[in-house]
């Protein structure tokens, strides 16, 4: 290593060597430059009393914005669908009752990059009209207690309860 | 009761965690500020070096630093946040000297687990925003308006929960930050993020480099037009960015800190563990990297922050050893190194443990502390001392003796300064460009030794040699008349005053002259029965230029004499007692009071009371102040006249309350001194030592003066033995010329007067040396050295194994002469009536010391008691004993004699985590905890029930902002018993920082006094940056924050006397005590440290 070689090799021999081509030029304005520099006596300072008001200009007292960073990235993904599709391919689809089907498709693209944190809004426009794939990963347990909480009898095998449930929800 | 504590920092953090370098007080100047934990150094760079501006006291420990310039203003500004949450913006007003607060603000959540890797707080490059990451999974983002004025902070969630560091990234169109983080299989790596601060998140971004180097600790950012970030870890350094990756290997090293040098970023210094300094180099063809490149310099101390000033200087802070500041030179010296340490300023810290001991028995404690870490761990003596600031210096060989002359006897300022060798007197003088030459006075005989030289009236100067007394004018510098010995005597010793001379010759002879103008009357001659061996005719009645009394001290019957003036009559005559002549003796007045000193040939001084009118002599009292003969002088420092006692320990006489006190003068060695009081160097003193001639001002009495010991080792406990006059240590030696870091534990003891090791005990290895007492035993006429030990294994959690030793010093040698195995580490080892008491890991017990039937002797178990988590700590008094617990807090225990058990008679439910604990008396017990807060508890004896009194009642709280480390009862000065202040008891506290501390328990009443003059001067006096002092002091842990109570803070109030008098006249008002009445009690505080 270029470290030890500089220890190690006597300094007249090479004298270029080592750290000094790298010491040359080293920034220089023109402080420090006497000779002898004097003492600073460590305990000689003057101690600073702050006899003036020191409390900040009114607007720079500052302060956490305190929205939770769940709901503000929720919102904010919210708002970067809605922008994209503005600027996206369905330019005309304007009706809110057709954006969902695009908007499922491209949230599914997305979540294929960051998998977890797109579930999370997932369940805010779907949540009544849950599909077969969602009622077949639940488990038994839970798709009882909807059928409980809908009157409706929780005998059965999985595959009855879901059909149940798809027959009461239409 | 000690209820009511007042504490009060009696030497200063000076662990440098942070520095910067910029145009903070004005746009042509440039600084370097240092961040000392709780305070802010400004200094001021100038082509005559660095030069102190400003001490800034900061209301919380200092996290983060930076200085930063937004768009528009010509100078910087300084970001400080500190580890309770807050942060300020503060601003330099020319104009008023002041600071201004810019901003500032409360960063804390709610929610949040803090950070683990220490707080993190950076600033946009472009200025856009200001980043911080204070907690796990959270980065805090404080934007800028495009006028520079900070705005709303939000905060952004951080995927990277095991951060290491975050750097802001040049050049960047968008803030981009670099995070570098650790992964849930420990393996590192590199992310980078753009700060989106319209949506107030964070898009992926340019770049991201994994699985680095499992050392990998800083980033260090790289600016324009290179750009990128430099990666460094233990074994590679890494430079990246979107388009190169360039990787060089290094020597296995951790380091600690970094500098730029230049501002284009191609050299870097870097400082590691073990205190080498190395250079690293970014080659570069244009714009393009090339690779990189990395030489050692040399050794430093073992550096927490580096900042390159200017001219090849550079300032190393650090927290393990003296900051210093350093030069880097183009050639490397005989060893090699390019590096050239110039100045190197004191630290303490960390402070791991300290005694308190009276070494010279002047009845003024002195601190020895065991400072620094690593290869910079040193002993500090630490004492109430005065410094001398050194003004200009002379190398002289061989001073007999020094003079100051006035070149007229009405001139305020003094102009020759005598200096006499053992064949020749030289005369110097300050020439018109202030320097000091060489000169002549004509009348003066240069050829020989001068005996005595004084001012004197008619505007004359005497000279005394060994043949003649010499009146030389002081205008035309010409001999006027001289008395020369008669033949065969020659003149040994003189003094003289501006109107009389007093001179002995051999064989008894005593002349006493008196000046005229332009005449020596010789006016009496007495014989006396032995030879005298000093003189003093100091005049100290009524007339300032004449003395009715002689002091004379004599050989053969060693005694002192006082002789009426003008006719040599004996009036007194005092017996000195031993062998020792005395040789000097000096007439003083301090506080009107008049005193006969007289210092002996071994170092001892004895004062007497002198009465002026009768010329008796009593009150005699005998002090050390060295171990060489002692020549005393008078000097004034402020209008008041001390008297200065040279010798080798350097010692000032001074009087406070009609007493005497002695302070030491931070020299080594001074043979000779005298007032020199010239227009260039006003009150100024002139100080011969060592072969050099310095003259330099005199400090304030009272300020500690700290002499170091390096060990070059790390020393962990310490402790004291009167009897043998040795230190004993617990030290840690680092072995790092072998390829693997070895560590050695040592005992070794020291000599008391020089410091140097005289013996040594290696222990096992694994075995860590844990505490160290200095104990005798009942039935045992020995004092030994108890040494408690943990043998630490890599595999075990908590050690199963130690060993008490026990030593005898015997002809200056540690000689083991019993060893006792334990259940774990011994952390504390008290002499406990008679016997050892022990805590080893959970549990306390008590060891006899029992003689065998072979005659020697072991330690044998009595009784124990179980019940903590681990028993670090361990005080006691009587049968009492009071143990802090690692997360228990305070537990008290009782010795019963009659069942020979020790119980549990109460404790603090509190789960404070301690790191020292002290008892106050019998029933107030002192604590620190690792949030940096102090608490007191109460005993409850009066309780109505077992429930009561089984519980210790917290009565004190208060946030002192400093990890302490070990309290001791002492005093760091000379305690007036008759005074106020030396009736309160005091603690003294040493801290990771280097700060020693003092916990004074005052009277009630006064603490209700000084608690409404603390109030008052939170009025007048505001905390730096907006920062409230009350909030500051506020007893803060995770579990709740509660404002101080029954304690003071003594460096607010100490502080009064450093207000405006307009301030002080306010505080006054608000506490109707007249500001003269406020000044003396604080005044008196300030005597307490």
């Amino acid at each position: 290593m270029a470290g030890s070689s500089s220890s190690s090799a006597p300094p007249s021999q090479s004298p270029a060597s080592g750290a000094s081509k790298f010491l040359a030029n080293l920034p220089n304005r023109g402080l420090l430059s006497s000779s002898t520099v004097y003492s600073t006596n460590p305990g000689g300072m003057r101690v600073y009393i702050c006899e003036h008001d020191t409390s900040p200009p009114e607007d720079q007292l500052i302060k956490t914005n305190q929205t939770n960073i769940l709901i503000r990235s929720l919102v904010l993904k919210k708002r970067k669908v809605d922008s994209n599709l503005k600027d996206g391919k369905a330019v005309s689809v304007a009706e809110s009752s057709r954006k969902r089907a695009p908007e499922r498709t491209l949230e599914g693209r997305t979540s294929s990059k960051r998998g977890v944190s797109n579930t999370h809004s997932q369940p805010e426009g779907s949540r009544s009209r849950a599909p077969e794939k969602d009622l077949q990963s639940l488990t038994v347990e839970r798709l009882r207690a909807i059928l409980r909480e809908k009157g409706l009898s929780a005998k059965g095998k999985k595959d009855e309860l879901i059909a149940r449930l798809r027959a009461a929800n239409g | 009761m000690s209820t009511y504590n007042y504490v009060v920092t009696a030497h200063k953090p000076t662990n440098v965690t942070h520095s910067c370098v910029g145009n903070f007080t004005s746009p042509q100047e440039l600084n370097l500020i240092i961040a000392k934990c709780t305070r802010i150094e400004i200094h001021l760079l100038t082509a005559q070096g660095l030069q102190p501006m400003l001490d800034v006291p900061i209301y919380g420990r200092i996290a983060t630093l930076e200085l930063f310039r937004p768009h528009g203003e010509t100078q910087d500004l300084l970001f400080i946040a500190t580890e309770r949450y807050k942060f300020c913006v503060l601003q330099w007003d020319p104009e008023a000297g002041e600071v201004i607060t810019r901003a500032m603000g409360d960063v804390s959540d709610r929610i949040g687990r803090p950070t683990d890797n220490g707080q993190i707080g950076i600033i946009d490059p472009d200025c856009r925003l200001i980043g911080l990451h204070l907690y796990d999974g959270l980065f805090k983002v404080i934007p800028f308006d495009n006028k520079g004025q900070l705005k709303e902070a939000f905060n952004i969630r951080l995927e990277e929960l095991q951060v290491l560091d975050i750097k802001f990234l040049y050049g960047c169109p968008k803030p981009t930050i670099v995070v570098l983080y650790q992964d849930n299989k420990d393996a590192r790596h590199v992310k980078t993020y753009e700060v989106a601060l319209k949506d107030k998140d964070f898009i992926e971004g340019p770049w991201s480099q994994n699985n680095l180097d499992n050392g990998a600790d800083l980033l260090i950012p790289v600016p324009p037009p290179l750009c990128g970030v430099l990666i460094i870890g233990e074994e590679t350094i890494v430079y990246c960015s979107a388009s190169a990756f360039k990787a060089i290997p290094i020597r296995p090293a951790i380091t600690r800190s970094y500098g730029r040098v230049d501002a284009d970023g191609s050299r870097y210094l870097l400082g590691d563990h073990n205190g080498l300094l190395h250079l690293l180099v970014i080659t570069h063809e244009k714009e393009k990297v090339t690779g990189l490149k990395i030489e050692l310099l040399g050794e430093t101390s073992i550096a927490s922050t580096i900042s390159y000033l200017d001219n090849a200087f550079v300032y190393v802070g650090s927290s393990y050893g003296d900051s210093q500041l350093i030069k880097l030179n183009l050639q490397p010296d005989a060893k090699g190194s390019y590096v050239e340490a110039l100045e190197r300023y004191v630290n303490l810290g960390p402070i791991v443990d300290f005694c308190v001991v009276d070494l010279e028995r002047q009845g003024q404690g002195q601190v020895v502390t065991c400072s620094g870490a690593f290869k910079d761990g040193s002993l500090r003596i630490v004492r109430n001392g005065i410094g001398i600031n050194e003004q200009a210096s002379v190398e002289l060989q061989g001073i007999k003796g020094m003079w100051s002359l006035r070149s007229a006897t009405d001139d305020p300022f003094d102009t020759f300064l005598v200096v006499s060798f053992i064949s020749e007197t030289r005369i110097l003088a300050m020439n018109i460009e202030d320097e000091l030459e060489e000169t002549e006075i004509e009348g003066f005989s240069s050829q020989v030794q001068t005996l005595f030289c004084h001012d004197a009236v008619y505007d004359q100067l005497v000279q005394v040699t060994s043949s003649s007394v010499r009146l030389v004018s002081s205008t035309s510098r010409e001999l006027r008349n001289e008395w020369k010995a008669p033949p065969g005597y020659s003149v040994n010793v003189a003094t003289a005053n501006s109107t009389q001379v007093l001179l002995a010759a051999g064989g008894g002879h005593l002349v006493y002259l008196e000046i005229g103008d332009g005449i020596l009357n010789e006016v009496k001659h007495a014989q006396l029965e032995y030879d005298v061996s000093c003189l003093d005719i100091n005049p100290i009645g009524g007339n300032s230029s004449y003395s009715s009394l002689a002091a004379v001290g004599m050989w053969t019957d060693i005694s002192v004499r006082i002789f009426s003036l003008p006719d040599l009559n004996l009036v007194t005559k005092e017996h000195l007692g031993g062998e020792i002549i005395p040789r000097s003796v000096l007439l003083c007045t301090f506080e009107g009071i008049s005193y006969l000193l007289c210092a002996l040939g071994d170092g001892h001084l004895l004062n007497f009371l002198l009465n002026l009118t009768t010329g008796q002599l009593t009150d005699r009292k005998k002090v050390s102040l060295g171990t060489q003969p002692i020549t005393l002088r008078t000097f004034s420092s402020k209008s008041t006249t001390h008297v200065f006692a040279a010798s080798d320990r350097p010692t000032v006489i001074y009087s406070s309350n009609k007493k005497l006190l002695y302070s030491n003068v931070n020299l080594k060695e001074v043979s000779h001194m005298c007032p020199f009081n010239s227009a260039a160097f006003p009150d100024s003193l002139a100080i011969a030592k060592e072969g050099e001639l310095t003259i330099g001002t005199i400090d304030d009495i009272q300020k500690l003066h700290i002499r170091s010991i390096p060990l070059g080792e790390h020393a962990r406990r310490i402790c004291h033995q009167e009897q043998s006059r040795t230190f004993a240590l617990c030290s840690v030696k680092y072995n790092q010329s072998s390829a693997e870091d070895t560590e050695m534990h040592i005992i070794r003891l020291l000599d008391d007067q020089t410091f140097e090791f005289i013996s040594s005990y290696s222990l096992d290895q694994f075995e860590y040396g844990c505490s160290i007492l200095s104990c005798s035993f009942s039935d045992d006429n020995n004092v030994y050295y108890c040494v408690g030990t943990a043998y630490v294994m890599p595999e075990e959690n908590e050690p199963s194994k130690g060993r008490i030793l026990v030593f005898l010093v015997e002809d200056g040698k540690l000689q083991l002469v019993a060893e006792k195995e334990t259940k774990g580490a011994v952390y504390s080892l008290n002499a406990f009536n008679g016997k050892l008491l022990a805590a080893i890991n959970q549990k306390i017990q008590l060891y006899k010391w029992m003689l065998r039937d072979d005659g020697t002797r072991e330690l044998q178990s009595e009784c124990g008691h179980h019940g903590h988590i681990l028993a670090l700590y361990v005080q006691t008094r009587g049968d009492f004993i009071v143990v802090g617990d690692l997360m228990k807090s305070i537990s008290l225990l009782i010795y019963k004699h009659e069942e020979g058990a020790i119980e549990e008679r109460a404790r603090d439910y509190n789960a404070n985590w301690m790191t020292a604990v002290e008892i106050l008396d019998d029933d107030i017990y002192l604590g620190a905890e690792n949030n940096f807060n102090l608490f007191t508890v109460r005993k409850n004896s009066e309780g109505a029930t077992d429930e009561e009194r089984s519980r210790l009642e917290v009565v004190g709280e208060y946030h002192l902002g400093e990890f302490v480390n070990r309290f001791r009862h002492g005093s760091l000065v000379m305690r007036m018993p008759d005074s106020d202040v030396g009736q309160i008891p005091t603690c003294i506290f040493g801290t990771v920082n280097g700060v020693i501390g003092v916990v004074a328990s005052l009277p009630q009443d006064q603490y209700s006094f000084l608690d409404k003059l603390q109030s008052n001067l939170r009025k007048v006096i505001k905390g730096v940056g907006g920062l409230s002092h009350e909030q500051w002091r506020s007893y803060s842990s995770e579990k709740k924050t509660a404002d101080a109570k029954n304690f003071l803070d003594g460096d607010l109030i100490e502080s009064f006397l450093d207000l405006s008098r307009s301030k002080m006249e306010e505080v006054s008002k608000a506490m109707t005590v007249p500001v003269e009445e406020l000044m003396k009690r604080v005044e008196e505080l300030t005597r307490l440290h």
